[in-house]
């Protein structure tokens, strides 16, 4: 019901006006792919926040929060900054193709970044200090690469645009791209599910019901940096979606991968249509952010489940 | 009796926790049928070598274990794949990581997990029997993480029984039970023993190692000082040595467990 609704806003809401005929089947494909590329990026980031808190047994963990997101968009970035002058960034397909992939090895590298640096202490504070860190150094580093970006025009908007993320004028191209990584990051994590449960004892106890924990982390941060990635691609540096629908619907509906990722899955696309949807409401001239929106409903959520949860 | 025929050994074990010896030259048999103690003081490497005992440390030069073998029906524990390890040897940790909210019923359907069930439910046999044989069947649709201390810990009892596996090792299995369920736990301990589970148990109580383990490791600063009948292992002069206490015989209150408590 929920996604009817969200659907039917994401379709009539919106700057330009549905009753001139001439405009009425384009601004309702644009604004069907744009709620198409909600529910994608929106199932990605929090279907990837389902794997990461499930990864380090910690409800407070989120692909934003530990550095993945961020880690993405850096890959995105270099990427852009790396294409050739008089290049077609972000416009041709194979640049949007090369944009996933470097999204893709962000999020790999922050991840692999994050769990060396956790190899020998993982406690709940360790790990959210070491996550920010990580988060606070890519985004500056991110920073960097926009301001070197700014020495081209083209590259700069494409660079400025791609950060700050957002679903307006997403394309078929971007949306190509982003609906296998998340397909196959969903599906491959769902068959994961069995190993999650286990791991969600610690390391010795799934290891002891016959779990391959090695190769378990190893894939599972594989689809982690894919569903991220599929976020980013779409809607850029979004915070707090993958921290607080997969934390929800833990509470309603537990804790068992099987139920809970595909449930989360849905819960980000609706959660991230709703607010692309209340992004075009918001007054002012322009669209404001989605990123904005996303913290705006995130941040304090996350202040209230840490201040629920304690800090041990 | 054949190496093949006893189901976990290990044989002059060493290991290094953290760059420090943990566990030196130690050798211990789990025999079918029989409930073996592993006791002595705080620090004295018992934990340490029943995760040793379970393959959950990894063996190297420097870390883990260093020196000696572990075998798992005669063969080494190593050469088990995980799933095949998971068969034949189950584990009841002092405290589990667990407290997310899975059902009771969906954590004991994880011990079918090496069997390659991964959809087992309550209704599965070897869960179901499990629930029952640990007696927490009225709990299975409950969820895990509002258990108390002692309710989980026969929950993740019935989690080792649902593997199938005939190796037992447990960790101070009634460190947070009341009188009662500690002393069911031990009898559940002997009566799957007597059904020919070999067990491993650690423990810190010598008055429960006396009456319910037939056999018992004595682990002072890591190495064994004493193997055997746990009466002969448990001398007055031997504790007097290791604890630094002298027993005072027949002191204090003693406790049975009643037939049929719930």
């Amino acid at each position: 019901m929920a996604l009817v609704a969200v659907g039917a806003g994401g379709l009539l809401v919106g700057t330009g006006s549905l009753d001139d005929p001439k405009f009425r089947a384009l601004f309702l494909e644009l604004r069907g792919l744009r709620f198409v590329a909600a529910l994608v990026a929106g199932a990605g980031l929090a279907g990837g926040g389902v794997l990461v808190q499930g990864l380090f047994r910690n409800p407070l963990a989120s692909p934003s929060i530990l550095g993945t997101t961020a880690g993405a968009s850096l890959g995105g970035q270099l990427v852009l900054l790396l294409q050739p002058a008089g290049g077609s960034a972000g416009v041709g397909i194979r640049a949007e193709v090369l944009l996933g992939l470097g999204s893709v090895a962000g999020a790999l590298a922050a991840l692999m970044i994050l769990l060396v640096l956790l190899q020998r202490r993982a406690d709940r504070v360790t790990l959210l200090l070491t996550g920010f860190v990580l988060s606070t150094l890519l985004v500056a580093v991110g920073s960097f690469v926009v301001s070197i970006a700014q020495s081209r025009h083209e590259l700069g908007r494409a660079v400025v645009a791609f950060t700050l993320g957002g679903l307006e004028g997403v394309g078929r191209s971007q949306l190509a791209l982003a609906l296998p990584l998340a397909g196959v990051g969903l599906v491959a994590a769902w068959r994961w599910s069995g190993p999650l449960d286990a791991l969600l004892s610690g390391e010795t106890e799934a290891a002891s019901l016959g779990v391959d924990v090695v190769q378990a982390r190893r894939w599972i941060v594989v689809w982690v940096a894919l569903l991220t990635a599929a976020g980013v691609a779409l809607g850029g540096n979004v915070a707090f979606v993958g921290l607080v629908v997969p934390h929800a619907l833990r509470g309603l509906v537990g804790a068992e991968h099987r139920t809970l990722l595909p449930l989360a899955a849905l819960g980000g696309g609706v959660f991230l249509a709703a607010c692309d949807v209340a992004v075009r409401l918001a007054p002012g001239s322009g669209e404001v952010p989605l990123g904005v929106v996303t913290g705006l409903v995130g941040a304090p959520l996350f202040l209230y489940l840490l201040r629920r949860t304690g800090a041990g | 009796m054949s190496r093949a025929e006893i189901p976990l050994e290990a044989r002059a074990v060493t290991v290094v926790r953290g760059g420090r010896p943990v566990v030196r030259d130690v050798s211990l048999t789990v025999s079918a049928g029989t409930v073996t103690g592993v006791l002595g003081p705080n620090g004295a490497g018992k934990s340490t070598l029943l995760l040793t005992l379970l393959g959950a440390l990894p063996s190297g030069r420097r870390e883990g274990r260093t020196a000696g073998s572990v075998s798992l029906e005669g063969r080494p524990l190593e050469t088990w794949t995980a799933p095949e390890r998971a068969t034949r040897i189950a584990y009841v940790p002092q405290r589990t990581e667990l407290s997310a909210p899975l059902s009771v019923a969906s954590v004991v359907a994880l011990g079918r997990h090496a069997h390659g069930q991964t959809r087992a439910s309550e209704r599965d046999p070897a869960v179901a029997a499990a629930l029952d044989r640990a007696e927490v069947g009225a709990l299975a649709g409950r969820r895990f993480d509002t258990l108390s201390g002692g309710e989980r810990r026969r929950v993740l009892l019935a989690r080792a029984l649902a593997t199938e596996a005939r190796v037992l090792l447990l960790d101070e299995p009634a460190a947070s039970l009341d009188v009662g369920h500690g002393l069911t736990m031990y009898a559940q301990l002997q009566a799957l023993a007597a059904d020919g589970y070999a067990i491993a148990v650690v423990l810190h109580d010598l008055d429960d190692a006396l009456r319910f383990t037939d056999r018992a490791l004595l682990l002072q600063e890591g190495r064994g000082v004493a193997d055997g009948p746990t009466a002969s292992v448990l001398s007055t002069a031997r504790v007097a040595s290791v604890y630094g206490v002298d027993m005072v015989p027949k002191a204090g209150l003693r406790f049975e467990a009643r037939s049929g408590r719930p």
